[in-house]
């Protein structure tokens, strides 16, 4: 992009945007006079809004008194007429584009070498509405979209107080994102935002189209199964991670937060955790945590104890699993393996595909494969039980699906080759690897290890809200 | 080396223990118990006198600490296959040699992995598979007693106190990494001291309490007692919970091999700090060698006595111009 100033000679001026553009259709140039200066006024056509580029700013400008020259029609405008509240100046051509591209229409006048932006955004965007991935029963049902600004609107709402900072910045060589980092400056260190930041500076990529793409330089560059860090799409969820002391990060264009630390019992808390009663809740909490054990160990477990460990089974079930194994003809592990397989097939192709054609897919593979499979013989029905078993049960925290789906697929064929024993020495390395996630000194399994009781009130229990009221507790102190 | 705290260390050396308590070979007996407690209790004094000292250990004594891991770790990959008729692992059952090697080949890879984290990472989930292990083990001897005879608490000993104080500080393969770690530790050497050899005390009393009600009428036909114990664990009629005990065998096996590789590798580092490569790699190797030359034998004596060593070396060889850490 062009770092040099803007050419007093407005002609001048003009030819080099159409040259920098590549005489882009898009970059809408309208030239004019007003108070006897000639002006133009540039903007990208879909991003600014019609009727407010006209009320605000053609109508306004247009009523000008005769000027002596560029530098006091621009210090009317600046003096005497609002305009619009957002107008940062413009003295270089990059400057100039990016404001453009983000939906602001630019004044450049004869003789002048800098311009005058307007924020008169007006494109197309998608309204607020129910996050699709964080159900919630008593909650809000407001989602974050894909505009930041809306975003950071709908945390600011929630949020009123002066500590909330956000952040504005801009990445990505070409695509330019606006990122918004928010925290609660009474509630995080400097220290661990000045990290944060320094983090960010490292990003040079060209484009940042998702998540994904700053996550990595937000986390640890060491080797770990689970993510340091979280993502969110629902603002009420992330103001209260802001009041926990975390820091968020808002990606324009993606309607998720990025959440800096993220904890491993995170996953298993929801917002209705803190709507139904502490006992209900400490309920559904330890129903998440045996659902996720169950998701990721459930078809080992049975794969290395039919295989290797039959006497642990009383009799009836020993019998029962004989009975239904010795009619299928491939082994248990290849059994397991084939059956999860065409699991994930499945769930991919309904997640792909349109929504209509998806539900019909999963309708015809539930019904139909797993009925015919079953039927001729080819899976065992324990296996398929123990399988829909643990593929609900990683339904139930969905947040873990990609780590649960991976394990589970390792788990089996360890306790395929070794039984129990592969499973518990896959056992003890996973456990390692989890220990050793950690986020700019916040450990992953905190409060579980390091152990610090006071966490453990929202962490194996749910305790009342009168307690977590008197407790303020912010994630620095789980910082090691 | 990162900073741990006294529950992970206590987590990592009583985990160490509970593997030796589950290999414990031969009979036992409510004399047992007390030799055991009374190992601890000889084994508190020399560590607190150590802590009181402070200071940072001399070569030799770096060496002698880098020798004493590697036996203990032989004696644990040891005691593993010594056990593993009792405790079915299908990688080691009928194959020989080959089976043992593939069997601690396998713990090899997970401790070579543990190892490379570092030590916070290992000790933070030492602590969860502690908590773990002593939950489920709690369960496994909670049903075994439902079936347990009280009255065989009372079996008299044969062997004579001396040969069971003897037993009970074998059973302490962790004191060289409590010597060699402890100075990493935020609370300070009493504290960790303390918190370890009290909880030692409980569980170890718990556990041979409880194997000897359950196992006490057989124990004469009975090789390792712990584990007949929790294989004798049935609170339903026709249902076996056991399993949970091979799970947690081999998760305690893993962290105590892993315990003294890292111990090993880290006084590697400290004597020889031009070998910066495959320290790990190094001791889990000499460890595997050390295991196959103890082949099968429990070396009670040379283990307690290189346990006393352990103690008393430690104190006697700490460098005066150290600061002193105890807590």
């Amino acid at each position: 992009m062009e770092k040099g100033g803007l050419l007093p000679s407005l002609d001048d001026s003009i030819k080099e945007i159409r040259r920098i553009s590549g005489g882009s259709s898009d970059l809408l140039i309208n030239r004019f006079v007003t108070g006897g200066i000639h002006c133009a006024l540039l903007c990208c056509e879909g991003m600014v809004s019609t009727s407010v580029i006209t009320e605000l700013i053609f109508e306004p400008i247009t009523d000008i008194p005769q000027q002596k020259d560029s530098h006091g029609l621009f210090h009317y405008i600046n003096e005497q007429l609002l305009l619009s509240t957002d107008r940062p100046a413009v003295r270089d051509y990059d400057t100039l584009f990016r404001l453009i591209n983000s939906g602001f229409a630019v004044l450049i006048a004869e003789g002048i070498s800098f311009g005058l932006a307007f924020g008169v955004q007006g494109y197309s965007s998608r309204g607020v509405q129910e996050p699709s991935g964080e159900g919630n029963v008593m909650g809000a049902h407001e989602g974050f979209t894909e505009t930041i600004r809306t975003n950071m609107s709908q945390i600011r709402r929630r949020l009123k107080s002066p500590e909330l900072v956000m952040e504005l910045f801009a990445k990505g060589k070409k695509s330019h994102t606006d990122l918004c980092l928010c925290y609660m400056k009474d509630r995080v260190p400097k220290s661990l935002m000045e990290r944060i930041r320094r983090s960010l500076d490292d990003v040079e990529l060209e484009a940042i189209l998702t998540t994904g793409h700053l996550r990595p330089f937000v986390e640890n560059g060491s080797f770990e199964l689970f993510d340091s860090t979280g993502t969110t799409e629902r603002p009420d969820v992330l103001c209260s991670k802001l009041i926990e002391g975390r820091a968020a990060l808002l990606v324009d264009g993606v309607p998720y937060a990025i959440v800096i630390p993220r904890l491993f019992c995170e996953s298993f808390q929801t917002l209705d955790d803190y709507a139904y009663k502490p006992y209900y809740a400490v309920f559904i909490r330890w129903l998440k945590y045996a659902a996720f054990l169950a998701a990721v160990l459930l078809p080992s477990f049975y794969v290395a104890i039919v295989m290797y460990h039959p006497e642990l089974l009383n009799s009836t079930l020993f019998m029962l699993l004989v009975e239904a194994e010795k009619k299928a003809p491939l082994s248990i592990v290849t059994e397991s393996l084939f059956v999860l397989l065409m699991y994930e097939i499945i769930r991919e192709a309904g997640v792909r595909l349109p929504k209509p054609v998806g539900g019909a897919v999963s309708i015809i593979s539930g019904l139909i494969i797993g009925d015919a499979a079953v039927n001729s013989g080819l899976v065992s029905t324990p296996l398929l039980t123990m399988t829909a078993l643990s593929v609900l049960g990683g339904l139930v925290v969905p947040e873990l699906n990609p780590q649960v789906t991976v394990l589970r697929f390792v788990f089996i064929i360890a306790g395929g080759v070794f039984g129990l024993f592969g499973i518990s020495l896959l056992a003890c390395a996973v456990l390692v690897n989890i220990c050793a996630t950690e986020d700019y000194g916040f450990p992953y399994t905190a409060p579980l290890s390091p152990f610090k009781r006071k966490g453990m009130g929202d962490t194996a229990l749910r305790i009342g809200i009168r307690e977590m009221q008197s407790r303020s507790f912010t994630v620095e102190e789980y910082h090691e | 080396m990162n900073s741990i705290s006294k529950r992970q260390l206590a987590a990592l050396l009583l985990i160490t223990d509970m593997f030796e308590l589950f290999c414990f070979g031969g009979s036992m007996s409510l004399e047992t118990l007390y030799g055991v407690l009374a190992g601890i209790a000889l084994q508190l004094l020399a560590a607190l006198v150590f802590a009181a000292k402070g200071g940072e250990l001399k070569k030799q004594a770096a060496v002698f600490y880098l020798v004493y891991a590697v036996f203990c770790g032989g004696t644990l990959f040891s005691a593993l296959w010594r056990t593993s008729g009792a405790v079915y692992i299908p990688s080691e059952s009928g194959k020989g040699i080959w089976g043992q090697l593939l069997t601690a080949g396998l713990i090899a890879l997970v401790c070579l992995y543990s190892s490379s984290t570092g030590i916070k990472p290992v000790a933070r989930a030492a602590v969860i598979a502690a908590a773990a292990g002593i939950f489920c083990l709690g369960i496994d001897f909670a049903s075994a007693v439902l079936n347990a005879d009280w009255s065989n608490i009372t079996v008299p000993e044969r062997k004579g106190f001396f040969y069971e104080v003897v037993r009970g500080g074998a059973l302490s393969g962790g004191l060289g990494s409590m010597v060699v770690l402890s100075g990493e530790v935020r609370e300070g050497r009493q504290k960790a001291f303390v918190w370890y050899f009290a909880a030692k005390a409980a569980v170890s009393a718990v556990l041979i309490l409880t194997v000897l009600a359950v196992t006490g009428g057989i124990m004469e036909i009975t090789d390792f007692p712990v584990i007949t114990a929790a294989q004798l664990s049935q609170p339903f009629d026709a249902q076996r919970i056991d399993s949970l005990f091979l799970v947690i065998f081999a998760v305690f096996a893993v962290f105590s091999a892993a315990l003294q590789v890292m111990t090993g590798a880290y006084l590697i580092k400290r004597i020889f700090p031009q070998f910066v490569r495959w320290r790990s790699s190094t001791v889990i190797a000499v460890t595997i060698g050390a295991a196959l030359l103890i082949s099968g034998r429990e070396l009670l004596l040379i283990r307690a006595c290189a346990a006393a060593a352990a103690l008393i070396i430690a104190p006697l060889s700490t460098k005066r111009s150290a600061a002193k850490s105890s807590g």
